[in-house]
Formats: C-alpha cells, structure tokens, sequence
C-alpha cells in the first residue's frame, strides 16, 4: 500500500566548527492518510531534526522523502508547503509581531482568499472570530496555539507537522490542543506527525509511535502495542518514567 | 523633544519668512557690530546679518545632513537586508569592506576623501557617505539574520512567497524600529561631519552659508566679535543636543513598548 508521506534512510549530519554531530541516522518512518504519528524520544535524539527535513526547512544528506509516488528530498518549504505545514513549539513567535491574526492566516492560502471561511475555521478550533482583529501580543500561547492550526488549516494542506506544540503552553490548554487535534483528525481526516517528550501525551493521542534516541529509531508500532509491551530498553525508560510523573 | 527638533526644521526651513536681513548683503557700515534690534546676532566681518546666516546656514547644514541620512540609511538597509537574508559570498565581501572601513576613524577617511574630491558640499557628502552606510549595513543585517530565523518567516516560507515578498512584508518593517533609531543618532554625528569638513574648507564653499564654514571665517577674528563663532556653534551644538535627545527618547519608547 501506497503511504501519504515516507521517509527512507534518512541521514542528517550538523558540523559545527569542524565538530560533527550525527542527528539522524538511517531513519525510516511512513503516515498515512488519517493517522497521527507520534513521534517520542528526550532533546537532541533528532525528533525535531526530523520535521525540519520532512518540512524541507532542512536538507538531508542522504535519504528519500515521499508524498505519494512523489521523492520531494532536496526540495524546500516553498514546495512541500503545497501539502503540508509545520506549526511551531513557540506559537507565539509564529506569528509576525505587526500583523493581524487575519493578515496571518490569509496570507497562509496559496490561492483564493475567503474571509468567511475564515470565520468558520476560527469557530472550528474554539476561538471567537473578535480574535482575528488582535495582534500577537495580546493573545495567549494556548489561543496562539490553536490560532495556529487554524491557519495550517486554512492553507488547505493535509498534512501538518507538529514540533512540540503543547511545550509552551499550561496545562489546561495542552489539553485543548490535543483534543482540538483528535477532533480535526476525525471529521477532516488530518494526518499529523506529532513531536513531543512525553509519551503520555502521545498516547493519548497518536495511533502509531516511533520512538527516537540519539538520532536512531530505537522502536516503532501501535501506540497501545509499545506501550503495553515495549522492546527496547530505552522505551521501557520513557514509560516508566511517564509513570512516575503521573503520581 | 518633537517640538524642539520640529522648530528647528521649521525656523530653518522657512529662513526667509523669519530671517530679519539678507544674509549674503555685505554692508560697509555695519561690520562687526555686536548683537541689537536689528541685527539680533549681530554682523560679521562683512556686515551681514549673523542671525539671518544661522537660519539660512541651518537650512544647508540640516538638509545636506537629512539628505545624507536618508540615503546612507536606504543603502546600508538594502544592502543589510540582503546580506542578512541570503549570506553567501556577497555578505562575506560587504561585511570585510565594512570591517576594513571601520579600521580607520570616520573623520580620517572623510578628510582624505574629501581632499581628493576637492571643496563643496557634494565632495563632501560622498566622504562621509562612504563610511555611514557601514552602521546601517551592520544593523540590518544582524536584525534580518535574526528575523529570517523567526518561525513566523519560516511559515511563511511554506506559502510559496518570493523572497521578496519576505523581505518587504515581514522582514523590513520589524528592523525598521532600530534601525530608524540608528539614524536619528547618525544625524548629530553626521551635522558635526558635515560642519567639521566646512570648518577645514573642504565643505561648504563661501560666501554660501553653513554653520561649520561660519565659525571657521568667524575665528579669525573671535576676539573682536565673538558672536560670529557663538552663534552659529550654538546653533550646532543645541540641534546636535536635540536630535540626538530625540534619538534616545525613540529608543527608550522602543524598549519600553
């Protein structure tokens, strides 16, 4: 079967006066229409790395990336933006500081701009439509944050890659985000990578999970599957530590 | 702040409403006469009014400097913008050029130009010119660097827009604050640059009035009418205060808000 979007052995190395670091190595991954990947693992085991070259914001050494029959490797946001957008752990310093809310999110459509579906959008993701009138600065991370996926939505792409997104934001509102996500997910068939630390959260909310450390996946499979019964060593880590939180 | 910078503009702007005198009319009669009624800075060494000279000599000093400004802030923002932006082996010359340049004192390098171009306001303008763009170059790259890797640039990058759509909607208008900062304090320094080649005589040729080449005519004979200097080194001195005042009440505004 034909997947959404695939990566194959993807290899990303960052050389930093003349000190190399391995990001990602030999990564494969796979999402498929409708799903919501997970993606776990702690700083610096290259799940943010990851979305960069997915997104084409950074470019593989080696690999290939696919959007169906498509290989888009080598290839920048300009493109990939045509089927997926990114929304980013800071949503706040996602958006231009002197622009409205709805200069942000019509400027996001590559064609025709609709301002009234705008305001359905802004409905669907539980904000008033006053919102839109209001810069930056006097809004909330968590209202941000939702404003966000309003504008990856209203780009009319498929795919959105989640970097993080509920780091920034409290609690209550991280709640919102990933229920705002199952929802989008089950009435307009969104797929979604989502990137975070913690693997409670992600469970909650992905169907499948990939688990990466030190720029390696380490273990990748059902959700309720890795969780119940994890392989790898550093899997089992994460969960125990998961459950400890919970206390 | 405004109103003192604003006066200023607007009393050297329109010398002709308020200047009381010619300010090129020599007169025999009334050479050197200290400050009264009707010559309220008095006269210099020709009898011309020096009060008339310091509005009409503000109007050269101020619009040369404005003129100067404006331009050293449009190219050294251009060229900023687009070194920031796209780096690569241009950004690297511009920024050694920028680095050489500044090896050597701004005045250093004017005098030297301006030697070779010879007198006149034009001459000098390029001396300067060729060191002021560096400030403004420096700025507007870092602020573009820094901007270009704001998530809210990276989005946009998604939308398929021309990078310059880029540059003008999203980049521009957020270094516009420091680097309009910059420029309000590049005019004090600029003003004295451009009296300081006028008092070496390699500015402002006479008879045409401006503060610098005033006090240089006037310093021959300082001690027989000291309101020639006075005046129009006030005059200097005071419009440096205020647009460099102005400058900082800009950037405190900035920070504050």
């Amino acid at each position: 079967m034909e997947h959404l979007l695939e990566g194959k052995k993807i290899n990303k190395t960052f050389v930093t006066k003349g000190k190399e670091t391995t990001a990602l190595s030999d990564v494969s991954f796979y999402l498929d229409e409708g799903e919501i990947l997970g993606i776990v693992g702690e700083s610096g085991s290259g799940k943010s790395t990851l979305l960069n070259v997915v997104s084409g914001l950074i470019k593989a050494d080696s690999g290939e990336l696919f959007y169906g029959e498509e290989n888009y490797i080598g290839k920048g946001p300009a493109h990939t933006g045509k089927f997926l957008r990114m929304i980013f752990q800071d949503a706040k310093s996602s958006f231009d500081p002197r622009m409205t809310m709805e200069k942000s999110l019509l400027e996001s459509r590559r064609g025709k701009q609709d301002r009234g579906e705008l305001s359905e959008l802004i409905k669907a993701v539980g904000l008033e439509e006053k919102l839109l009138s209001r810069k930056v600065s006097d809004m909330s991370g968590g209202q941000c944050q939702r404003m966000s996926i309003a504008r990856a939505l209203y780009s009319e792409v498929g795919i959105l890659l989640c970097d993080e997104i509920t780091s920034a934001v409290d609690v209550s509102s991280q709640k919102q985000v990933v229920e705002l996500l199952k929802k989008l997910n089950e009435s307009r068939k969104l797929s979604c990578i989502f990137v975070s630390h913690d693997i409670a959260l992600v469970s909650m909310l992905c169907g499948r999970i990939m688990i990466m450390k030190d720029g390696r996946c380490v273990e990748e499979g059902e959700t309720a599957a890795v969780i119940s019964d994890p392989k790898n060593e550093y899997t089992k880590l994460l969960i125990e530590s998961a459950k400890k939180q919970s206390f | 702040m405004i109103v003192f910078a604003a006066a200023v503009i607007i009393m050297t702007l329109f010398a002709g409403v308020f200047a009381p005198n010619d300010p090129y009319k020599t007169s025999a009669t009334v050479i050197r006469t200290a400050p009264c009624a009707d010559y309220p800075f008095g006269t210099d060494n020709l009898g011309r009014c020096v009060f008339s000279r310091v509005l009409y000599g503000g109007r050269t000093t101020i619009a040369a400097t404005f003129f100067l400004v404006f331009v050293s802030f449009a190219i050294g923002t251009v060229i900023g913008m687009v070194c920031g932006y796209y780096g690569g082996i241009a950004d690297r010359i511009f920024m050694r050029i920028a680095d050489i340049t500044l090896g050597f004192p701004q005045m250093v390098v004017a005098i030297a130009v301006a030697g070779i171009l010879g007198a006149g306001m034009k001459g000098a303008m390029i001396a300067l010119g060729i060191t002021m763009w560096i400030s403004f170059a420096r700025l507007a790259r870092s602020h573009t660097y820094s901007i270009k890797n704001e998530a809210y640039v990276k989005t946009v990058l998604f939308t398929g827009k021309s990078d310059f759509y880029i540059i003008m909607v999203h980049i521009f208008p957020n270094l516009m604050g420091p680097v309009l900062t910059n420029a309000l304090t590049q005019i004090g320094t600029t003003m004295i640059g451009l009296s300081g080649l006028s008092f070496l005589g390699l500015g402002i040729i006479p008879p045409t009035a401006e503060w610098g080449s005033m006090i240089s005519e006037a310093r021959a004979y300082i001690q027989i009418a000291p309101w020639s200097v006075f005046y129009p080194a006030a005059a200097t001195i005071i419009t440096i205060i205020i647009f460099n005042y102005l400058g900082d009440v800009v950037m405190d505004y900035r920070e504050a808000g």
